[in-house]
């Protein structure tokens, strides 16, 4: 309970101080003088909407009115958050976009499904070749079917994979 | 015009086009933690080599798809489901568990094929005369009309308008990045190039509803088997049809004019049927233990609202759904601007789009009645794989749109401020609703001050300006008075 309200305390906190920024970066926008309503006015009225709501956030929370956890099908209420996972699927995503220009998009995707499914409690031996094939006609639907070209990496060109 | 749009329509590769939109948008409209919005977008990068005729047909299937898949779903999953069609879930699934889940999913069924014919009727007969009055509407009206959406979207919706108008304020923040359209001056750019041109519509959508969702769900996901409940019992029973008919009626014609005006979008509207059909029912004991009625008419409700939606978006340009606000980024793609001028100016395509609505709802009533089998079987895909999936196919989309890695970097940030909001009670359909109309907004703004010389005044003169906030400040007056009684009540008790 306690860690809810801190988190909360926090995202309120996050929303004012992207308000703040705003506000303040808004002054370094060139403007110019002759026009009423330059490129400054919206981005102030902004500003002060995130600031205002930011603010009325963190007091609600403080009042006792936490904002109520989203609801979903597969969304277990009663059991606590497992950050851990949470921490995996950043770091797989992560991963992704690091290697995408490092071994190419098919090995890169490939590891983003495997390690995805891996980390939501999928048996490794049935999820890597679900990942390795997904990987591999994703790359060759969108070199032949759709004419966009990813990255290949190492596999630049095998036939049939590199657009 | 209709007739015109129908013979475009019915050409085979439209058709196609229209069965392809049709059957993904029940498939993820079935699926949990996939909506219809998250998969516009996710398809706006792989749709850019087809003609806007096309895609645009594809995307309205993923739109009318998305709400029969979810009846399916909300009537046969043991679990409480997403809030457009939880009203179904009531009645729908002790139906089901009481072994009338034949009946309850085709009532359903016929209901939103009913609801949806009908309101695409509406659509065609009112889009038209709609789009005549509006091409004499100001800019100053115009800014009404998007605050009137923006407040509706964000503070008359969901339980903490404080949230959402949070929400709606990250949303105009992110539409702020880029360069300035009418001086040309960068704002909030950091000094990353890259940033110049803005974040584009595509990688916030995946990211807000994809990734965001899909850490969220990882975050608390319901282990062990998944439980469907089966499909028991025959559905074409005399009752069925004596008890159906009238609330799918009464559905319709509650459904369409609230997603009609800016204020509610579905999830009102189910509500209100709901409400209507307990107390207009004979058998009001019924309610709560497995009504038909309880189903006939929120899902037609809630089709008939979806149409709804698709007037102000047609004729204004005005989105008041997250999934709206998407399909307006849709047309933007393709350098079209939804709005009064859409009918003169890209006739044939909107009637095409029009055409493919009817047709594709007679597409939907074969792929959830007779085919209904088959979406049980989408809905037992285990979890790991279908959240793996969305974060796969999230990636992809965000990647394919400039091919740079940049992209996913602020892929996986504004998935994790999504995954932070689901987690606070911060709604996020007003963010992407602020995101597309926030830069249209300011436009209007400027224009109007500039016509005025700067005169504030020039924002309420213009009378259909003054009416609108006229409702507006109602509207608010209203909402306002519910709450405290409710409070009130709530004291009470």
């Amino acid at each position: 309970m306690i860690a809810a309200k801190v988190e909360e305390y926090a995202f309120g906190g996050l929303v004012a101080a992207v308000g703040v920024f705003t506000l303040v970066d808004a002054t370094t926008i060139a403007g110019r003088d002759d026009n009423v309503v330059g490129p400054r006015a919206f981005p102030y009225a902004v500003g002060i909407l995130l600031v205002v709501t930011g603010i009325a956030a963190i007091i609600a929370t403080a009042r006792g009115k936490l904002g109520q956890a989203e609801e979903a099908e597969d969304v277990d209420e009663n059991v606590r958050t497992d950050w851990l996972t949470v921490a995996k699927l950043v770091a797989v995503l992560v991963a992704h976009l690091v290697l995408i220009d490092v071994i190419g998009w098919p090995v890169a995707a490939a590891l983003l499904f495997f390690g995805a499914a891996w980390t939501l409690g999928a048996t490794w031996w049935r999820a890597l070749p679900i990942a390795v094939v997904l990987a591999l006609l994703v790359q060759v639907v969108f070199a032949y079917g759709l004419g966009l070209s990813l990255p290949a990496g190492i596999f630049e060109g095998v036939p049939f994979l590199d657009g | 015009m209709l007739l015109e749009g129908f013979a475009t329509a019915a050409q085979p590769e439209y058709l196609l086009y229209a069965l392809l939109g049709v059957t993904l948008g029940t498939a993820v409209g079935v699926l949990p933690g996939i909506g219809p919005a998250m998969t516009v977008a996710l398809l706006l990068p792989l749709t850019y080599t087809l003609e806007p005729t096309a895609a645009l047909i594809i995307f309205a299937g993923i739109y009318y798809g998305g709400m029969y898949g979810g009846s399916t779903t909300s009537i046969l999953l043991n679990t409480p489901g997403e809030s457009a069609s939880i009203v179904t879930a009531l009645e729908g699934n002790k139906m089901a568990k009481a072994g009338r889940g034949a009946a309850a999913l085709a009532t359903a069924a016929i209901g939103s094929f009913v609801a949806g014919t009908i309101a695409t009727v509406l659509l065609t007969l009112l889009a038209p005369a709609i789009a005549d009055l509006a091409v004499q509407l100001g800019p100053a009206d115009y800014v009404a009309l998007m605050v009137v959406a923006f407040t509706t979207v964000a503070a008359l919706l969901g339980s903490s308008p404080v949230r959402g108008l949070a929400s709606l304020g990250l949303g105009l923040f992110i539409g702020l990045v880029g360069t300035d359209t009418l001086t040309g001056q960068q704002r909030f750019t950091l000094g990353v190039a890259t940033m110049s041109d803005g974040i584009d519509v595509v990688v916030v959508a995946v990211g807000v509803f994809a990734v965001g969702e899909a850490l969220y769900v990882a975050s608390r996901l319901r282990h062990g088997p998944i439980e469907v409940i089966p499909v028991g019992g025959k559905w074409m029973t005399r009752g069925f049809w004596a008890r159906s008919w009238k609330p799918w009626l009464r559905g319709t014609f509650i459904g369409f004019p609230i997603g009609t005006v800016p204020a509610g979008g579905a999830d009102v509207s189910t509500f209100l049927s709901y409400a209507a059909e307990k107390k207009l029912s004979k058998r009001p004991e019924e309610f709560g233990k497995g009504a038909i009625e309880g189903v006939a008419g929120p899902e037609a409700a809630n089709n008939a609202a979806a149409a709804g939606v698709l007037v102000p978006l047609l004729t204004l340009g005005l989105p008041t759904t997250a999934t709206a606000a998407v399909i307006v980024a849709a047309f933007q793609s393709y350098g079209i601007q939804p709005g009064p001028l859409l009918f003169t100016n890209n006739g044939p395509m909107v009637w095409a789009l029009i055409a493919s609505l009817y047709i594709g709802n007679v597409m939907l009533l074969v792929l959830n009645l007779p085919l209904v089998k088959i979406w049980v079987k989408v809905l037992q895909i285990p979890r790991p794989y279908l959240y793996a999936g969305i974060l796969l196919f999230a990636a992809l989309g965000t990647y394919a749109v400039n091919f740079v890695v940049d992209d996913l970097i602020v892929l996986l940030v504004i998935g994790l401020i999504g995954f932070f909001m689901r987690r606070h009670g911060y709604p996020v359909a007003p963010l992407v609703v602020g995101l597309i109309l926030g830069p249209m907004a300011e436009e209007q703004v400027r224009r109007t001050l500039q016509i005025s010389e700067g005169d504030l005044s020039a924002l309420v003169t213009s009378p259909f300006a003054a009416v609108a906030y006229g409702i507006l400040v109602v509207l608010l007056t209203v909402a306002v008075v519910l709450r405290l009684r409710r409070k009130k009540t709530e004291v009470m008790v």
